[in-house]
């Protein structure tokens, strides 16, 4: 008779190669961070002695306010604060833009196709998997002063003049970014709807429900696990994006993913590029708790009704 | 089709329209006989194939970026089986927490892990950049597409089998080698083919953590600014198109094999 | 490579136990695992300018060693420093006048040998001794190129009035919003402050308060009216071929290049006066490579041959006073000058600044750009 081990102890030993690898790669970048934010560079060394300078430089007042789309930042150092609610308000723009594309189309896939469903779910997946660089690089090809858009315009005969306003801006930053993760956020939505008891839709059509109640009341709230999870697959990386902002925002669609890379290497100040990131990751972790928080809060509110 | 369905067809396409549109303007300009990305397309030539096929820049590149997909594809999977096994197999306490923490890396924007590994690797351990930082970034980022599939899979599966296995006096090592990893197959190859897309494609990792030895992706970055090397570069993208969607249609059919379940977007 | 140096200095005993666990632990199972991934330590890692990685600039050197030396392109100094500093191991950077003391004072510049370099003795004795060739009577940078910045516009697309009454004001004038291109670089808020009255010398060393008004007033509006700021000279070229922007801040080659595409551009004699500079070759105490790959690069892009390449191909001086002599002489009548120390002379030869400078005048630029709206 063998002695078997005791289930926890294998599961754990299987787990664990997974898990160091996890926490190395993981745990200790974040560490690094951290104990970066708190040292100062010191010209061309770093000085590691313990300073919270680095935090207080981003939200020391300043009696002159900066002025950004006419808020008034009174910090004497505005930029990190100023990308962060730009990059923040663009991520939520990109993030609504993309909920209200995909969502008609996982829509569509869940409740009027019926047998070509793989089909169209192939075709949603090969561009997420085709080189993302290549991606933000048509864009700009699309948008650019002599591109396909203005250069399409022109040999139609419908522009004498190309339009400039196309490229390097915030818009074009926004609409590049919608392209890249639309198709991913479509798939998300469409399993939850999917999963959705067509019986619940029949009763509530049974009840005299109008297509549109029986929407918002049944099928909107049983899909809401997988419109958020979406949401925030699309929302937290798009914050930190500096790739799109790069080749096709120019300066003014700078996002704060630029600053965080311009501060490692270009200014040479590793710890305040440091506490800007954990800055950046605190708030976007606080954003997303409050967000589940919000929602989790409204539906005992509804049940306790 | 119903009548209603109409309204919804015609948004398909348009929304079809609006993904590919972009996309295929890289096949249409690599065979345009213009160094520019203009409309009217002057002619067709397949020059801009030749000069890709001469450029040694880019094919050490190229060859750099299959090495470090396919060795962190294999060690990602190697280590999301038996990780996966643990999760679906064994009532473990905290396994939803782990689960949690090991998606990590899609949510945490990646330039901040970029950044860290760097320091980590240049200032701390005092390592140099090689194809090997780049490589284990990859592996990290990789198990949460490989844990998401092998765990899909391993739950989708008879667990009776393995029961039967044990019963008939296997020991675990055997009821794995010989009911576990056959019918997880399919699983594995998925998982296989998904990590090495990631990892050919990454780009904010290779890039912060390439030395001298750069990947693809970083390579292409590079290139992009020169407006002369562009269909040079429009060609390799239009390649790296045509592979990308023979490996995802191989997938599919893979997994098609493997689940009877019309659920990819587990994946 | 890394693990055989690694096996090399346990071996000779240079590495404490400590260190070893940490590395052996770094390289991890991945490392025994996998099989060693190919490595070209041996080749000379060099950190170039955008296009100067062109194999004409170093012929002697590929053929000495059958094959070009890596490179890595950088867009600007302060980028090429602070990949050094991060820990990327090049041996050869190509620096300027203004900028090499930047790498000197980080530690990371080493002293040259010119003995080891066959070319040295023809180059002009003026840049031989020139302040940023030799620092601390120490050569620490090889001069190589020689040249100018200043506006290249297109005489079709401005203003006629503007050829006569040439001014780096254009970038600041909102007539040509959206229509100008400035390099992406703090110079941009010195320019400003030239046409505001002010002479280069003051203006490149203002800090403070001072720089803080000049980088409100002029950087913020260079920086509204750039179409782009620019980073690679052939994307600027494109841009002034096609119209997208009428002026920009552009070196010798941009405007020879338009000019042989038959575009019809002119090369400013501002009236705030032109930039002149000059750039060469500092090694790195950082590389990896043999010494004498780099001596033979440098002496590669020292020798007439080079300077004949640079001279007809791109309309920049070179410092070696032979490649005057084999160049076409057209060429060299275009360029308009023979002798670089009168070059210098005639124009405002871009200075050094301090390390204290430099670092606030990056951030300055930093978050001019961030800030645009």
């Amino acid at each position: 008779m063998i002695q078997r081990r005791p289930d926890w102890l294998a599961g754990y030993g299987l787990l664990s190669p997974a898990i160091i690898i996890m926490a190395v790669m993981m745990v200790t970048p974040l560490l690094a961070m951290v104990a970066l934010s708190f040292w100062t560079q010191q010209g061309f060394e770093l000085d590691r002695s313990f300073t919270l300078a680095n935090y207080f430089a981003l939200v020391e007042p300043s009696s002159e306010p900066t002025y950004w789309m006419g808020i008034p930042f009174p910090l004497t150092y505005p930029v990190p604060a100023i990308l962060l609610i730009k990059s923040l308000a663009m991520s939520l723009a990109i993030t609504l833009a993309v909920i209200a594309l995909a969502y008609p189309m996982a829509y569509f896939l869940a409740f009027h196709v019926r047998g070509q469903k793989a089909l169209w779910l192939v075709l949603l997946t090969i561009p997420f998997w085709t080189s993302y660089l290549l991606r933000v690089f048509a864009w700009k090809i699309m948008l650019g002063f002599n591109g396909a858009i203005n250069s399409g315009l022109k040999s139609l005969g419908i522009l004498t003049e190309p339009l400039s306003f196309l490229l390097y801006n915030p818009l074009a930053v926004m609409i590049t970014l919608i392209h890249a993760w639309v198709a991913f956020a479509v798939l998300p939505i469409f399993v939850s709807l999917d999963k959705i008891d067509r019986s619940y839709l029949e009763a509530a059509t049974d009840l005299g429900d109008s297509r549109l109640r029986r929407f918002l009341q049944v099928t909107l709230p049983l899909s809401a696990p997988g419109t958020i999870g979406a949401a925030l697959l699309v929302f937290i990386p798009t914050v930190g994006d500096y790739v799109t902002p790069t080749l096709v925002g120019g300066p003014s669609g700078t996002m704060i993913g630029n600053l965080i890379q311009e501060l490692f290497l270009k200014q040479n100040n590793a710890p305040l590029g440091a506490a800007v990131s954990i800055t950046m990751m605190v708030t976007i972790a606080a954003i997303v708790t409050l967000f589940l928080w919000l929602i989790g809060f409204r539906r005992l509110r509804s049940r306790a009704r | 089709m119903r009548s209603s369905s109409r309204p919804f067809y015609i948004y398909a396409v348009l929304f079809m329209l609006f993904l590919y549109g972009p996309i295929l303007l890289a096949p249409l300009f690599s065979v345009n006989d213009s160094i520019f990305a203009t409309f009217p397309l002057k002619g067709f030539t397949l020059r801009h194939y030749a000069e890709m096929a001469n450029n040694t820049g880019l094919l050490k590149a190229l060859r750099n970026s299959l090495i470090v997909a396919s060795a962190s594809s294999i060690i990602a999977t190697a280590v999301s089986v038996p990780a996966a096994i643990a999760l679906t197999r064994y009532k473990l306490r905290g396994s939803g927490l782990i689960m949690t923490a090991m998606s990590a890396p899609l949510v945490v924007p990646s330039i901040i892990f970029g950044v860290a590994l760097l320091i980590i690797i240049l200032r701390f351990l005092d390592l140099e950049l090689t194809l090997w930082t780049i490589g284990a970034s990859h592996v990290f980022i990789s198990i949460p597409f490989a844990m998401t599939v092998l765990m899909s899979r391993l739950e989708g599966f008879d667990k009776s089998l393995e029961e039967a296995s044990r019963d008939l006096g296997e020991g675990a090592w055997m009821t794995f080698l010989r009911v576990t990893l056959p019918l997880a197959m399919s699983g594995i190859v998925s998982s296989l083919l998904l990590c090495f897309v990631t990892s050919f494609d990454e780009f904010v990792l290779a890039f912060f953590l390439s030395g001298t030895e750069t990947t693809l992706p970083v390579y292409l970055f590079g290139q992009l600014r020169f407006p002369n090397k562009l269909p040079g570069m429009l060609a390799l993208g239009t390649t790296i198109l045509m592979f990308s969607t023979l490996i995802v249609i191989l997938a599919e059919i893979l997994r098609r094999r493997g689940v009877q379940s019309n659920s990819p977007g587990e994946v | 490579m890394q693990r055989i140096k690694f096996i090399d200095r346990m071996a000779s005993g240079r590495i404490d136990r400590r260190t070893m666990l940490r590395q052996a632990g770094a390289f991890g199972v991945g490392l025994l695992v996998l099989p060693r991934l190919p490595q070209a330590a041996e080749v000379l890692t060099c950190l170039e300018w955008a296009g100067y990685d062109s194999p004409d600039y170093f012929k002697s050197y590929t053929a000495k060693h059958g094959g070009a030396p890596n490179f890595s392109i950088f867009s600007g100094e302060e980028d090429a420093l602070a990949k050094v500093l991060a820990g990327f191991k090049a041996d050869v950077m190509h620096p300027c006048n203004y900028s090499v003391n930047r790498f000197v004072n980080a530690k990371v510049a080493a002293e040259i040998d010119t003995t080891k370099l066959s070319n040295w003795k023809d180059v002009f004795p003026a840049l031989q001794m020139a302040s940023g060739v030799v620092m601390d009577g120490k050569v620490v940078m090889a001069p190589a190129d020689w040249g100018n910045s200043s506006i290249a516009y297109r005489t079709d697309l401005v203003d006629p009035e503007y050829a006569k009454n040439e001014s780096w004001s254009i970038f600041y004038d909102d007539k040509y919003a959206g229509k100008v291109c400035m390099l992406d670089n703090e110079i941009a808020i010195t320019i400003g402050m030239m046409v505001g009255g002010e002479k280069y010398e003051t203006a490149a060393v203002a800090t403070g308060e001072k720089l803080a008004a000049a980088a409100k007033e002029w950087g913020t509006k260079v920086v509204k009216n750039s179409r782009f700021l620019w980073n690679d000279p052939s994307e600027l070229q494109q841009a002034l071929a096609s119209g997208e922007v009428v002026a920009a801040y552009a070196w010798n080659d941009v405007y020879r290049n338009l000019k042989r595409e038959n575009i019809p551009v002119a090369y400013a004699k501002p009236k705030e006066g032109y930039f002149t500079w000059f750039c060469g070759l500092t090694m790195l105490n950082t590389g990896k490579a043999d010494p004498a790959l780099a001596y033979d690069f440098i002496d590669a892009w020292l020798s007439p041959d080079t300077g004949k390449q640079l001279i007809e191909g791109s309309g920049y001086g070179h410092a070696n006073m032979k490649s005057f002599e084999i160049s076409d002489k057209q060429a060299i009548t275009d360029m308009g000058i023979t002798d670089p120390a009168e070059h210098m002379k005639q124009g405002t030869l871009l200075i050094q600044v301090s390390d204290a400078v430099q670092t606030e005048w990056n951030k300055a630029w930093g978050d001019l750009k961030a800030l645009k709206q």
